[in-house]
């Protein structure tokens, strides 16, 4: 098996094994309240409910669900097999419909609204970052203090704020939801428009507050790369400076990718929050609205898919990573 | 210490978010000296706008304001603090353990570290936040804290582990010398500023998931947090009201107190760690 | 017309600090090179020896400056070019270099045949990618490197191999004058002889014409080079045949300098192992008169004084107001 070959199978181990520990703890942690959670939570979403055969069909409903009167053991299993066969239970909120329904719903404007704006983030704050670094002067004087307040903005905070801006004071933009309410979602020109005008502020405000911390990484980075030994050899053998900024960017940018890795569970996180400013029709707004309701089946969906898509991207990362840099290369053939 | 103390107060960078944060505390004590009202009394309308009387308005149930953002602030410090403890403390000792122990024990560590870098623990907040039911402040913070130690065991490991074979390690290790003291004498002092780095950021980062499990409603109860002003606000259509002094004083707080902790690790990072130094 | 392939006259290289003040590491240097020969220049660590490396290759940036004086290779004076000129015309082909720390002196993720392509590019834009890879290999091979180094990354060489490496990239071109900043300081004694051995091949193969040794190991020259120049506080103290520095030195500098080392090279034996005491003067606030006075264990009164110029006596240069023949029979006297 090639090199490139053994990496992968390395870290899709690592992947694997982190998964079976993501869905542990989501099966684990919420069974951890304290009593018959069944009841407490039927309790608690039935309070004022008068109607005591719906009060029993959702105790019943949860019961076989969660598969309380069997041993946790055997809940697992249970619990495992249902995630296997795309079986995440029926939401509380919107009784009788199945999680799965509604996270189908949410995934694709969760991942067109976060995609783009974690790439395209990522992608300018680097190049910020690394003209910062190598300009240096006043342009560096600037970028490096406006960065480092923008990213200790939170994402929600300049959610907030834009929102207020550009949606309620000057209606530039939509004040909420993922298109026109009036509109019925087809393949029109007018739908699309609408959408694209939904989708800008929670765009821009993810993307404006990622710029911030990946500039800040890079620019370190290059500062870093910019005064190593091979810069300065590379001049006095007579290669021009924009090579050179060639060699530095790729170099820095290698980190930044890791980086983007490491990073990737925050900006998520982060950015699900801003849909809720902007009552985005995504993961987070229906997460919001599961936690308000304490629709638990929907939480749980929600995390668990939030974790599988985190661990997805940075297994992508590594991948990426693994085939592009040659450092990692050399280190795998000293391995073997 | 000593003397790192005094090249600190040089940094333009660290003075400039270490005042930043001590006007900040500076308001938060003395503010409720002289305005002694109950934060969460009714005093006025719903979203009453700025005056003389209430510094930065109302809110949906008629409480002031800027009392609120001042107990927020207050909260929220308070939660980043033991968030920034127990996160470091957690972090140190896995770490710790993993560089200086080495072996079995070292990957063990590593690998259950790698893990749950990987798993965001926004995830993990938000599953244990529901599971427990009453949450005081000082459980939400708790929960920050255990849930955010990966990073700082990460850096700790690689900080020991190369500290581990240096000469005067060996030394206190031949002298037979028991390894808690050769950790507390011959590995902390030179992992000091490194682990004070990361307690600032950790206390940073603590106070920014406060704010976002608040968001979520999943904040701690019986209490004012800035994140739990900015989801009253929300979950009362402040923003649709046009009642601005709702959420935007809050998020600015956040703000300015994550940028002073973000400036006095950047100072000292440039101060510790010459390599970034330009 | 004189057979010097390098001629320096009065150089003056300084360091600007953050306060603007100007601190001079070369301070007023002259000397020549024929064709053919080696140079070896020798001092202490902060005696301005690898700034004057630097300062020879005619490329200043911040904070290191330009002065006055002049450097001429092969009869042109390279600092009355332009920087574009100098770097296309001079640097990596005129006049080369070896790092000191060839350790990092490549750049991590580019191949060592990239690299090259990339200094070909350059300086013989008329080549092809197929003529610059034979012309690699040929060189290669002829330097007794594996030409499957090139299609090495540099971290999967041993440092000993990435030295000659370096070495072999640095003379690509066939400069007529190479600097080598302290090109063994870092390597272990076999690898040691094997750069020894590569540079004077280079030399016997015409590869380049001159060369240009720094070190702070005096001995090692001995084997090296054909003269010697020991350096002090920015300024050459003293000039001669390696055979005449080594064992019949003038300047009470160069005496202890050859005291204090503790390489026991052939010829060696019998000496005196002393470290000097005192450190060289801050080049910030250099003293009137002798700059080594403070230092020295045969101080006068007159020695600090005035400026000391440097006295020749037959083919040899020296910066001392003391007579070679009293200094000698002071040097016999204390050896009883």
């Amino acid at each position: 098996m090639s090199v490139y070959g053994k990496y992968i199978v390395k870290k899709f181990f690592w992947y694997f094994l982190t998964l079976v520990i993501a869905v542990t703890l989501n099966f684990l942690l919420p069974r951890m309240i304290e009593g018959n959670p069944v009841s407490m939570i039927v309790s608690e979403m039935t309070q004022g409910m008068t109607d005591s055969d719906t009060i029993k069909r959702v105790y019943e409903t949860f019961l076989v669900e969660f598969g309380i009167d069997k041993p946790l053991g055997e809940q697992f299993l249970i619990y495992l097999k249902n995630l296997v066969t795309g079986n995440l239970g029926t939401s509380f909120g919107l009784y009788p419909k199945p999680v799965t329904e509604i996270l189908a719903s949410a995934v694709p404007w969760t991942i067109g609204l976060q995609l783009p704006a974690i790439l395209v983030g990522w992608l300018i704050g680097n190049v910020l970052g690394a003209v910062a670094a190598y300009r240096k002067g006043v342009f560096d004087k600037v970028i490096f203090p406006v960065a480092l307040f923008v990213n200790s903005i939170p994402f929600f905070t300049l959610a907030i704020i834009m929102l207020y801006v550009f949606a309620l004071s000057l209606n530039w933009f939509p004040l909420h939801g993922g298109y026109d309410y009036q509109m019925v979602p087809t393949l029109s020109f007018e739908f699309f428009a609408s959408v694209l005008r939904h989708h800008t502020l929670p765009f821009l405000s993810i993307v404006l507050v990622t710029i911030g911390g990946q500039a800040i990484g890079m620019r370190e980075m290059s500062i870093y790369e910019l005064n190593s030994d091979y810069v300065l050899y590379s001049k006095l053998l007579g290669i021009r400076d924009s090579k050179i900024a060639k060699y530095v960017f790729r170099n820095a940018m290698l980190p930044q990718i890791t980086g983007l890795a490491l990073s990737i569970g925050t900006m998520v996180g982060g950015s699900l929050i801003c849909e809720i400013v902007f009552s985005y029709p995504g993961i987070g707004t229906w997460m919001f609205t599961a936690i308000r309701q304490l629709d638990y089946p929907l939480i749980s969906g929600c995390t668990l898919l939030i974790a599988l898509a985190v661990l997805l991207a940075n297994f992508t990362i590594d991948l990426i990573y693994g085939w592009i840099d040659p450092r990692i290369k050399a280190a795998q053939m000293e391995d073997q | 210490m000593n003397s790192s103390f005094r090249i600190l107060i040089k940094s333009p960078k660290f003075m400039f978010g270490a005042c930043m944060l001590l006007a900040m505390i500076g308001l938060i004590l003395i503010y409720p000296l002289f305005n002694r009202n109950d934060p969460l009394e009714m005093i006025a309308l719903a979203y009453q706008p700025p005056d003389s009387k209430l510094l930065l308005g109302s809110d949906n149930f008629g409480r002031d304001l800027f009392l609120e953002l001042i107990y927020g602030i207050r909260t929220s410090l308070q939660v980043g603090l033991i968030a920034g403890v127990f996160a470091t403390v957690i972090g140190l000792v896995i770490g710790l353990a993993s560089g200086y122990i080495g072996g079995m024990i070292d990957n063990l560590l590593t690998a259950i570290t790698n893990i749950f870098i990987v798993i965001p623990s926004f995830v993990i907040l938000i599953l244990i936040s529901v599971s427990i039911d009453s949450r005081s402040s000082f459980v939400t913070a708790v929960i920050i804290g255990i849930t955010s130690w990966p990073w700082t065991a990460r850096a700790v490991r690689a900080q020991t582990s190369s500290l581990r074979n240096r000469d005067h390690v060996n030394i206190a290790k031949i002298s037979g010398y028991s390894t808690p003291r050769i950790i507390l004498s011959e590995i902390l002092p030179y992992i000091a500023s490194y682990v004070v780095m990361a307690f600032v950021l950790q206390t940073a980062s603590g106070i920014l998931s406060e704010a976002s499990i608040s968001m979520l409603g999943l904040g701690p109860y019986n209490t004012i947090s800035l994140g739990i002003i900015m989801n009253w606000a929300l979950v009362f259509e402040a923003p649709v009201a046009g009642a601005w002094w709702a959420f935007i004083p809050a998020a600015i707080s956040i703000a300015i107190i994550t940028f002073s902790l973000y400036m006095m690790n950047t100072g000292m990072d440039e101060i510790f760690n010459p390599k970034i130094r330009s | 017309m004189s057979t010097n392939i390098l001629e320096v006259h009065g150089l003056k290289t300084y360091y600007r600090t953050r306060l603007k003040e100007h601190v001079y590491a070369v301070d007023g240097v002259s000397f020549s090179l024929e064709k053919g020969k080696t140079l070896g220049i020798a001092g202490e660590s902060g005696c301005g020896k690898s700034t004057l490396a630097l300062s020879l290759m005619g490329f200043y940036f911040p904070p290191l400056h330009f002065g006055s004086g002049s450097i001429v290779i092969n009869g042109t004076d390279i600092m009355k070019l332009g920087k574009e000129q100098l770097r296309a015309q001079v640097s990596g082909r005129e006049i080369s270099y070896i790092p000191q720390a060839a350790m990092n002196a490549l750049n991590p993720t580019l191949k060592i045949i990239h690299f090259i392509e990339d200094i070909m590019k350059e300086h013989r834009p008329e080549l092809n990618k197929k003529q610059v890879w034979d012309m690699a290999a040929e060189r290669f091979e002829t330097l007794n490197l594996s030409p499957k180094v090139l299609h090495s990354y540099p971290n999967e060489l041993s440092g000993g191999m990435k030295q000659r490496t370096v070495i072999a990239i640095s003379t690509i071109l066939n400069p007529k004058v190479l600097i080598a900043d302290e090109p063994t300081s870092a390597l272990d004694v076999t690898s040691q002889k094997a750069v020894i051995k590569l540079l004077k091949s280079l030399l016997d193969r015409g590869f380049i014409q001159s060369l240009v040794f720094i070190t702070h190991e005096l001995p090692l020259l001995y084997h090296v080079t054909d003269d010697i120049i020991v350096m002090y506080a920015g300024e050459i103290v003293e000039r001669g045949t390696a055979e005449q520095m080594i064992f019949d030195p003038i300047h009470p500098y160069t005496k202890k300098l050859m005291g204090s080392i503790i390489v026991p090279e052939e010829g060696m034996k019998g000496h005196k192992l002393a470290a000097i005491p005192g450190t060289p003067p801050n080049l910030k606030n250099v003293p009137e008169g002798c700059r080594f006075a403070d230092r020295c264990s045969y101080v006068q009164e007159t020695c600090r004084k005035g400026k000391i110029e440097s006295q020749t006596a037959g083919d040899r240069i020296y910066r001392c107001i003391v007579e070679p023949e009293v200094l000698k029979e002071w040097y016999a006297n204390e050896a009883e």
